[in-house]
């Protein structure tokens, strides 16, 4: 049970590096974006690439693929997203839809459709209650955690952050004080982006990758996103940790309904709120 | 100094707003009074940059300003306070005006002796996140945000609406302060704020100005204005 919990941790985890990219472009520019699970899954083969350049390092390729990435967002919210801005969300889900498409068809073409492993680059276990458990997976979870608390000092104490929080609840109105919301958008969207790419290349070692590995994420990733609550912050970090324990211990006893179960969830907490908005 | 001439704004099909002229003198403060719907926030909101005119012409010290995004019209000087009383909420009431401060380029310091000037008491409320204000309060705070930089055209929709006596006194002290200091474009309801206040009054009925009344004694006819409403 114990490992089972550290996987719904690490799971979590993930799942919250994806999401809070996903969670800020839609409460900020009221944007779908599947766009993102292209940068997801272009970041972890880049990784990959950049792994043979350095050697087998780490730390250089997973810098490298996120830094490598951050134009490729940049042109994806210049050029796409801030085109969509005020469209309706039809507009937006067939853009970025195509943008995914186009990503998970590069892979195949420069890299190939087979799986391609990742080694776990601690390597490590410690013993607990007679159970291994990786240190991988704890480090993942331990830098959810940093990550949380540092996005919260960003968006509390920094000026861009609070331009952000407010833009998440009244765009106009911080339009109106002469401040280009659009800038600051941009500046969110390649975060999230490179957020996501780092989410991607840490659990690339526990799962492996593959073209299609954007998709998968991100059906997941909107369940988490809708969870938490649309733009909202803390709920994304709570809602992704409860359903990747969700995901983990489902799958301890029905491993093929691990994934259906974060739906069914989903499908709860919407059924909640849809009362509870009712009797308000 | 703001002339808007023939202007049309509709939501899709919809017209809101036909062919409306408009003048603003500089210094002056010019009251918008009509029934509900008759598209006076319209009006505001397209001012403000946040609509875009169908057709017609708005121009700001002979530049044409229609259809212009808000940030770059609030560069210019114009502030927009909607009716909503909508601050940042989950900004403490010194970040809300840290905000505006930033976007006008103005240093924080002057900005909050600003704020403090208007409205003293809040230094109360400096470090509370501005949601746990009252609707008064928040009402004084976005005003207060508008006033921060160097603002030269306010647009104020609705400044007294649902709020108590005590604090519609509050806001007619600081609005009778701008006088003179600013130029403005006031929605309101509130008839014995209007007849202190305006310069001039605009009534709008159906997307249209349907009369401008300028003279004095005619502002202080409260019975006549009443018709209006």
């Amino acid at each position: 049970m114990i490992q089972t919990i550290v996987y719904g941790f690490t799971i979590g985890a993930i799942l919250y590096f994806f999401s809070v990219g996903l969670a800020l472009t839609f409460g900020t520019m009221r944007i779908i974006n599947f766009a993102h699970g292209m940068v997801y899954a272009v970041g972890v083969y880049l990784f990959i690439a950049f792994l043979k350049v350095f050697d087998d390092s780490f730390l250089l390729a997973l810098a490298a693929s996120v830094i490598a990435m951050l134009p490729v967002a940049y042109i994806i919210e210049r050029f796409i997203i801030r085109r969509l801005y005020g469209e309706g969300l039809d507009y937006a889900i067939i853009a970025t839809y195509g943008v995914l498409l186009i990503g998970t068809d590069a892979i195949k073409m420069l890299w190939g459709t087979t799986s391609q492993p990742v080694n776990d680059p601690v390597g490590i276990s410690i013993e607990v209650a007679e159970f291994g458990l990786p240190v991988y997976r704890i480090a993942i979870f331990a830098c959810a955690v940093v990550l949380f608390l540092a996005l919260r000092v960003f968006f509390k104490r920094s000026i861009i952050g609070r331009i952000v929080v407010a833009a998440l609840e009244d765009s106009d109105g911080v339009r109106c004080l002469g401040l280009d919301v659009n800038k600051y958008f941009s500046i969110i969207f390649v975060l999230g982006s490179a957020l996501a790419v780092l989410g991607g290349i840490l659990y690339a070692p526990i799962s492996s990758a593959e073209p299609y590995m954007g998709f998968h994420i991100l059906l997941l990733a909107f369940a988490v996103v809708i969870v938490g609550g649309m733009g909202n912050l803390n709920g994304t970090f709570v809602a992704a940790l409860a359903l990747g324990m969700v995901m983990a211990i489902t799958g301890r006893f029905w491993s093929q309904a691990a994934n259906a179960m974060v739906f069914v969830v989903m499908a709860l907490v919407l059924i909640v709120r849809s009362r509870k908005l009712d009797t308000d | 100094m703001l002339q808007i001439c023939d202007l049309g704004v509709a939501y899709g099909h919809a017209k809101v707003i036909h062919d409306l002229n408009l003048t603003l003198n500089p210094g002056e403060m010019v009251f918008i009074v009509g029934r509900n719907g008759a598209g006076k926030t319209t009006l505001l909101k397209t001012i403000a940059g946040l609509l875009k005119p169908m057709k017609g012409s708005i121009t700001y010290n002979d530049q044409s300003i229609a259809g212009q995004p808000p940030e770059k019209l609030a560069r210019l000087g114009f502030r927009f306070v909607a009716q909503d009383k909508k601050v940042f909420s989950e900004l403490t009431v010194r970040s809300n005006i840290e905000l505006a401060a930033y976007g006008a380029g103005e240093p924080m310091d002057k900005a909050w002796s600003k704020v403090t000037q208007i409205y003293p008491k809040i230094e109360e409320f400096r470090d509370m996140p501005a949601g746990n204000l009252s609707g008064g309060q928040r009402e004084i705070l976005l005003i207060g945000r508008a006033l921060v930089g160097d603002p030269k055209v306010l647009l104020i929709d609705e400044p007294t609406e649902g709020l108590a006596a005590i604090v519609i006194q509050d806001i007619f002290r600081i609005l009778s302060n701008m006088r003179n200091a600013v130029s403005a474009i006031i929605v309101e309801q509130n008839l014995s704020i209007v007849k202190r206040l305006a310069d001039r009054i605009y009534v709008m009925k159906e997307g249209n100005l349907i009369r401008e009344i300028a003279d004095k004694s005619e502002i202080a006819d409260s019975t006549q204005l009443e018709t209006y409403l």
